[in-house]
């Protein structure tokens, strides 16, 4: 409970300290808009071409897409403020976090809430539903299991920033890590069956961001077998527990640079 | 409430090769002994002053008491528990100034800090209220903390900074550098501050400070470090009696006179007209003033402790 309000304090203070640059609100909600119209307009082009790529139809092609969006960008609304670790690190500020009374991931993890991300998360969701409306594939429970994966999705960003935020101890470095799970996420903007075999097991299984990005839109589109949505939840739970042993034994290496 | 028995702590760090290219395939570290079986004891309502020179060990010594850093080898109790735990209940009552680095939330009021810490250390309404208002009443400081931190003076930051810090309380706090880096008049106030608030509050303080003035001020026991061990740990007074080897004496003269007249006293460490200091064994004193009296045309006589930063070079010498 109270980890939740100090979450609470923590965003509020964030969208404050965000909402002081007023200038540099729009040109990030601009290039975001951007980008995403961008990608859409890319595979309505090649849509406009063929009608089937790799078996997926066009709302279904779009559904993955606005998919790997969704978790994206919720990744990007929750965990912004991994991106400021190295300086929290370098500067020696890490220090009077980890002199407080509460969980550090409060703060170092969670502690930035991005509320311009969480603008664009509601046409992102508005345009997901609709899009799977077209499919004509979506159940009841279909939906459900979507919504479940997401969650699991989310698991597996959070395995993935929790190891960032330990090589940020280990290495000072953040940046590069974070752009690695950046470019490897964005690997699976499209479902995994564009890859041909070794690539395909490896985003799947090993480097899990096919099953974390295009695993919630096959659910949807009742293209998951049972087993798979077991072995999901094994590998974010897996994940989760080595990346907190990660985390530990990083703590215990740090050296609290910056005098 | 604090006892440490044989902590050391290693650091490791990367050594640069002759190639930047070679150096990303052939990782050579070394490594560097910040503590090095370091023992001390600390109780309650003490006010300790804890100096050395850069580097020395003094803030791997409170990040280690604080929870924040690891021990390579050695136990450490802090109020009863092993800091690095990091137990809720323990770092509840400590608390941790640093001077060069600060907590507040730049872009927004001190109080929205405050109000964060109140959370954090589940300080209930009413003692928020009135421990604010003590620490503000203290510091003198109510009309800045509705401004921007990042419109403040260094002093003004360093203010809110320890109402941020001491809101909770804490039994015990450690002071790494307070007055680094301000003006002489805001080095005063922070003195002021926590002579006062240990006096009214009785909790247990470690200061380390680069201004001897700070400790000389404020401590009654003082530990020294040097290269990660412990050179001295005794009253401030006893470092006086043990290492002052002499007293200054001061005369500040009427008119010039011979040299020979000079020396004849003792051999001046400084001779600057109007004023000449010689270096006394305190035995020697009385007959010292004797002859001055006798030989010296004066308007003005001191005896002075030898300076507490002398005998600290000494030690560091040693």
């Amino acid at each position: 409970m109270k980890n939740f309000k100090l979450f609470f304090l923590f965003s509020r203070n964030a969208l404050r300290t965000t909402l002081q640059a007023r200038s540099g609100v729009w040109f990030f909600m601009i290039g975001k808009i951007c980008r995403f119209a961008f990608f859409f307009l890319m595979i309505l082009l090649i849509f406009g071409k063929t009608k089937i790529v790799r078996g997926y139809s066009l709302p279904q092609m779009l559904v993955f897409y606005l998919t790997f969006n969704l978790i994206d960008t919720t990744a990007q609304i929750l965990f912004r403020e991994v991106y400021r670790f190295r300086y929290q690190v370098i500067s020696g500020e890490f220090d009077l976090t980890l002199a407080k009374p509460f969980h550090p991931f409060v703060k170092i993890l969670i502690g930035g809430v991005d509320f311009l991300d969480l603008l664009l998360l509601i046409p992102y969701l508005l345009l997901t539903l609709h899009f799977a409306w077209q499919t004509h594939a979506v159940t009841a429970f279909n939906l459900v299991a979507y919504f479940v994966l997401l969650f699991n999705s989310l698991l597996i960003a959070t395995a993935f920033h929790i190891v960032v935020l330990a090589l940020g101890i280990l290495t000072t470095d953040v940046d590069h890590t974070i752009m690695i799970y950046r470019d490897l996420t964005g690997m699976a903007r499209f479902p995994m069956q564009i890859y041909q075999e070794p690539l395909r097991e490896i985003f799947t299984f090993i480097i899990p961001v096919g099953l974390m990005m295009t695993f919630p839109s096959q659910a949807l589109f009742n293209l998951l077998k049972p087993s798979f949505f077991a072995l999901a939840f094994l590998i974010s739970f897996t994940m989760i527990f080595l990346s907190l042993r990660l985390w530990n034994a990083a703590l215990k290496k740090y050296q609290s640079w910056g005098g | 409430m604090i006892s440490i028995k044989n902590l050391t702590k290693i650091y490791r760090t990367p050594i640069r090769g002759k190639h930047f290219v070679t150096d990303l395939f052939n990782h050579h570290y070394k490594k560097i002994t910040a503590l090095d079986q370091v023992s001390f004891e600390i109780g309650q309502n003490e006010l300790i002053g804890f100096i050395g020179p850069n580097g020395a060990g003094k803030t791997t010594t409170l990040k280690i008491l604080s929870g924040i850093l690891y021990p390579t080898s050695g136990d450490a109790k802090v109020l009863g528990f092993t800091p690095f735990d990091k137990k809720p209940a323990f770092l509840k009552q400590i608390g941790f100034v640093m001077g060069q680095r600060n907590q507040l939330i730049w872009d927004l009021p001190a109080v929205d800090t405050f109000v964060l810490n109140k959370e954090i250390y589940d300080v209930s309404d009413q003692d928020y209220q009135k421990n604010i208002d003590d620490l503000i009443s203290i510091l003198n400081c109510r009309d800045v903390i509705d401004k921007p931190v990042k419109t403040l003076s260094l002093g003004q930051r360093m203010k809110m900074e320890l109402i941020a810090t001491l809101l909770h309380r804490p039994k015990l706090i450690f002071f790494d550098e307070p007055t680094i880096g301000l003006d002489i008049f805001s080095q005063e106030a922070v003195r002021k501050f926590i002579k006062t608030y240990q006096k009214e509050f009785k909790s247990t303080i470690i200061l380390t400070s680069h201004y001897l003035e700070d400790v000389k001020r404020l401590a009654k026991r003082l530990l020294i470090i040097n290269q990660g061990k412990i050179l001295y740990d005794d009253d401030l007074k006893t470092i006086l009696e043990k290492f002052g080897g002499g007293k200054y004496v001061t005369v500040m003269l009427e008119k010039g006179v011979d040299q020979n007249l000079l020396t004849k006293i003792g051999a001046p460490i400084t001779n600057q007209f109007p004023k000449v200091v010689y270096r006394v064994k305190r035995s020697d004193i009385p007959q010292t003033i004797n002859l001055i009296n006798q030989l010296l045309p004066y308007s003005d006589l001191t005896v002075e402790d030898e300076r507490i930063e002398e005998i600290i070079k000494k030690l560091f010498g040693k």
